[in-house]
């Protein structure tokens, strides 16, 4: 090795307007606006009419979001962004509210240290820091993931599964001439919890990472994330610890058409608080190893994915949901003359925002069994272990995308019982779309989706064996009338059926009891309507969706929900 | 390219398919245990039905049970009510789990006498019943100042208050918390606080101070209080004094005298485990500086006192004491 150039890897990262151009303009203004209306007709089939639930909602609101980048100097940037929100009816400035939405500062030191403060995005590993898709967003058509956007964007899920977070980030890199190509570092320190200055400590979330580039053909890397509080920021001496490490390895090998690639990710996890005599100490070790086949020139690809997550991995950044399902809707709270508290459904999941949580939790979140209860925490779900399976298919023109997966795992350790679980999953998703600057025709796409889970565990004389399973459906459809108007149609079924013990864990994720989880049910959502694209970043659609619950295992608690859906969208 | 590929296929595979095994062990409550049915496989059985404990035996029990359930075994005097429980969650009984070296869980203590055993599980309506015979009670390891069984002790000094239904004697009957007799305390003092008091020497051990270790951490002053459910209002006061500089006298200008008030608050028989580290200096029975070294050196204790007080204006006061004993390392177990 001759010489060892240093340099910033800003030239490496290319996102950011800091240096997309050579003479940046010093101020720039970006944003997003958006007019959203809901109104809802409930209809419950009851057998005695439900006199006390008012029927109808409406809401909606106007806001838009003002980002101002300023550019002091060619190595600083400064980042805010102002919402400004009017609910529909809020008049004389009553429902108006105004928020920072994000405010950050960026830059280069010395041309080698790139840094963020305040608001940031940042992701690593999937064991490590990862926000996994809340449930059924990929197996939705567009036409019903439209209302899924909204909260997306709210919630800043992007679409690179990063965290929004509070606090500081840096990157730097070497570059080396001989036998490795590049070295590059990355940090982060977050606020998760601010202190009460009594009970409650701060809590950080802190991380960094190492990735060492050999080749094309090899990358290795090491991760390290810790979830902690701080001690001395308030009266309590017991400190959540929850260190994470995890190496990776990608070997990537390719000949004619032909590439192969190997990607793996190990890791250890040890959860713990401080100062507790209660606490137990958690430890828990990962791995997930893919090896992928794929021929350029045909399309096709073959994956095997094997997957080793033991029960004692905790990983809060890669295992907090999106969702927190102890949340109670906000729409139709209550029904019947009973009003009795209305369990939450998919049309929850696609529309209300106040289900949804932005901050990491330190122990596993609640999870919805009838959706997901294979997966609920994502790739990091602990107590997992098998093969997951799969190909796909993208034509030469990629205007069809085809994929099927196959997943079969079962748990590390029996919950109740030395009787392991078994999970199996078949999902495929196919997308088919017209690309009219090749045709000169009108844009088109159909889409479907279809998914099969089941559980299953054997039982004993004296309980009951598990058998859950969930069958999902989706098809969507896009067809261009007019230049630029779109009719969308969308239809997403959801059923599911059986029975299974839910661990019911304690303050420290502990199984201390089980609670038997019966359900047969289904659900289903119809959409139709008109889209009109001003742009590419704009555009406006009527809808109206059909929401219909069945509930098979409680009486009079099936209804449905009509709803008329108007939104513009624009970002700048 | 096609048999590496191949290869490196089958080896993933065959790594996978070899890595998903099943822990021995599981989480969360035996499903078996909240969900199936109950019934003894086993009755109750005791591996020693005439148990000395004054000579270090123990005795036993056994069951067996088709499930973990919350079980609790209760042995009661039958002279003495003394009772003790043992619990325990599982799917049997052994000398593991169900050992009994003679200690009570309730006073009084254990004496010579047949014992009523029952075994009774949560949420099931069996009882099992069995019975044993205590040939001794259990024999504990300390200094013992005194147990009464011979007597008010020659060499205690008392000091009785002239005042009216006076009753301070040792009493020989079955409400003894050890043994048969008790140090009973009583009377009506409407002029001062002080009711009775008694002070014990070291000398009465044979030696200038006791015979106590000098760890202050590791030493407790024990014994047994009693509260008659008719009166609330006596106070008990432990005072100790040291000979700080060891010239054989105790002079309370410059030496220290710790103290503790004991206000018996649940009726029957008590236990009082004191630390000797925890002692206080006290003044009218608020903390307060320390007069001598500031330091508790329990080897250079020369004298115990024992006052019986109550508010002069509350009436009639009784309490009974018995088995005053210090121990090592850990408090009494009676």
């Amino acid at each position: 090795m001759k010489k060892t150039i240093l340099y910033s890897l800003m030239m490496l990262c290319t996102a950011g307007a800091l240096h997309a151009q050579s003479a940046p303009r010093k101020v720039t203004f970006t944003g997003a606006a958006r007019g959203y209306f809901m109104g809802d007709k409930l209809d419950q089939q009851t057998a005695v009419e439900d006199t006390t639930t008012v029927p109808r909602l409406h809401s909606g609101h106007v806001m838009t979001d003002l980002g101002t980048h300023i550019r002091p100097n060619n190595q600083m940037e400064i980042i805010g962004m102002v919402r400004v929100r009017n609910d529909y009816g809020g008049f004389w400035g009553s429902g108006v509210s105004f928020d920072v939405r994000q405010l950050s500062v960026r830059g280069v030191v010395g041309g080698v240290v790139r840094y963020q403060l305040g608001d940031i995005n940042y992701r690593m590993s999937k064991l490590t820091l990862w926000n996994e898709d809340q449930e059924f967003y990929n197996g939705f058509s567009t036409a019903l993931r439209q209302q899924m956007d909204v909260i997306n964007y709210d919630h800043f899920y992007n679409f690179d599964n990063a965290w929004r977070q509070q606090g500081g980030a840096a990157e730097w890199g070497l570059v080396f001439k001989r036998f490795v190509q590049e070295l590059q570092f990355q940090a982060v320190t977050t606020r998760n919890r601010t202190s009460d200055f009594s009970g409650t400590s701060d809590r950080l979330f802190s991380g960094a990472s190492a990735q060492l580039v050999q080749s094309k053909y090899l990358s290795l890397g090491l991760n390290y994330v810790n979830l902690y509080d701080v001690s001395g920021t308030s009266r309590n001496k017991a400190l959540f610890h929850n260190p994470v490490w995890t190496t990776t390895m990608a070997v990537q090998y390719d000949k004619n058409n032909l590439k192969a690639k190997a990607d793996v990710e190990w890791g250890k996890s040890k959860t713990e608080i401080r100062k507790s005599t209660e606490a137990p100490v958690i430890n828990g070790n990962a791995l997930e190893a893919k090896l992928e086949v794929s021929h350029t020139k045909m399309g096709w690809s073959v994956y095997a994915i094997a997957r080793k997550i033991s029960e004692g991995f905790l990983s809060p950044g890669a295992q907090t949901k999106r969702i927190n399902y102890n949340g109670q809707p906000e729409a139709y709270q209550r029904l019947g003359n009973e009003q009795y508290l209305r369990d939450y459904s998919v049309m929850d999941i696609m529309r209300e925002s106040a289900f949804y949580t932005m901050q990491l939790q330190p122990y596993l979140m609640a999870f919805a069994p009838k959706y997901d209860n294979i997966t609920p925490y994502g790739t990091a779900t602990p107590n997992r272990q098998g093969m997951i399976i799969g190909a796909q298919w993208t034509n030469q023109k990629e205007t069809v995308h085809a994929n099927a997966e196959q997943t079969m795992l079962q748990e590390l350790r029996g919950e109740g019982t030395r009787d392991a679980r078994q999970f199996s999953r078949t999902s495929v998703q196919v997308r088919w779309h017209n690309d009219k600057k090749l045709t000169n025709t009108r844009d088109w796409a159909i889409e479907a989706s279809m998914r099969l889970d089941q559980t299953t565990r054997e039982g004993t004389e004296f309980y009951r064996g598990v058998d859950l399973s969930t069958q999902t459906a989706g098809l969507g459809f896009e067809y261009e009338i007019l230049n630029k108007l779109d009719v969308l149609a969308g239809w997403q079924w959801i059923e599911y059926q059986g029975f299974d013990f839910v661990a019911v864990r304690d303050e420290y994720a502990q199984i201390f009891n089980f609670t038997e989880y019966a359900v047969n049910g289904r659900e289903s959502i119809t959409a139709a309507g008109l889209r009109y694209r001003f742009s590419e970043k704009s555009f406006l659609t009527a809808q109206l969706n059909w929401f219909d619950m069945n509930n098979g295992v409680a009486a009079n608690r099936d209804y449905d929900v009509r709803q008329v859906m108007l939104l513009y969208s624009i970002t700048f | 390219m096609k048999m590496k590929l191949k290869r490196i296929a089958f080896y993933t595979l065959a790594l996978a398919l070899a890595g998903c095994q099943v822990d021995d062990d599981f989480d969360g409550p035996d499903l078996n245990d909240l969900y199936g049915a109950f019934s003894v496989v086993e009755g109750l059985d005791i591996s020693d039905r005439a148990v000395d404990f004054g000579t270090g035996e123990t005795t036993y029990f056994t069951a067996r049970f088709s499930k973990n359930v919350d079980w609790k075994l209760e042995i009661t005097g039958l002279t003495s009510g003394a009772k003790k429980e043992i619990s325990g969650f599982s799917t049997f009984l052994n000398a593991d789990n169900a050992l009994w070296n003679g200690t009570v869980s309730r006073l009084p203590m254990f004496r010579a006498e047949d014992c009523a055993v029952q075994l009774t599980v949560e949420n099931e309506p069996d009882t099992l019943r069995d019975t044993l015979e205590v040939l001794g009670g259990r024999i504990n390891e300390g200094f013992l100042l005194s147990d009464f069984e011979d007597g008010f002790p020659t060499n205690w000094v008392p000091f009785i208050q002239s005042g009216a239904n006076m009753s301070f004697n040792v009493q020989t009957n079955n409400n003894a918390a050890q043994g048969s007799k008790y140090y009973d305390m009583g009377g009506l003092v409407n002029w001062d606080w002080l009711i009775g008091m008694f002070d014990i020497p070291a000398t009465a051990y044979g030696n200038p101070t006791f015979d106590l270790n000098a760890n202050p951490e590791v030493v407790y002053f024990n014994t047994l209080v009693y509260k008659q459910p008719a009166y609330s209002n006596g106070i008990i006061l432990f005072q100790f004094r040291e000979d700080d500089n060891m010239d054989g006298t105790f002079n309370p200008a410059n030496e220290d005298m710790f103290a503790v008030e004991v206000h018996p608050d649940q009726d029957g028989w008590q236990l009082i485990s004191l630390k000797y580290a925890d002692l206080a200096t006290l003044v009218n029975g608020q903390p307060s500086a320390d007069i001598g070294n500031g330091i508790r050196e329990p080897h250079k204790l020369k004298q115990i006192s024992m006052l019986y007080l109550a508010n002069p204006t509350s009436g009639y006061a009784q309490s009974y004491l018995d088995y005053m004993i210090f121990t090592e390392n850990a408090p009494l177990r009676p």
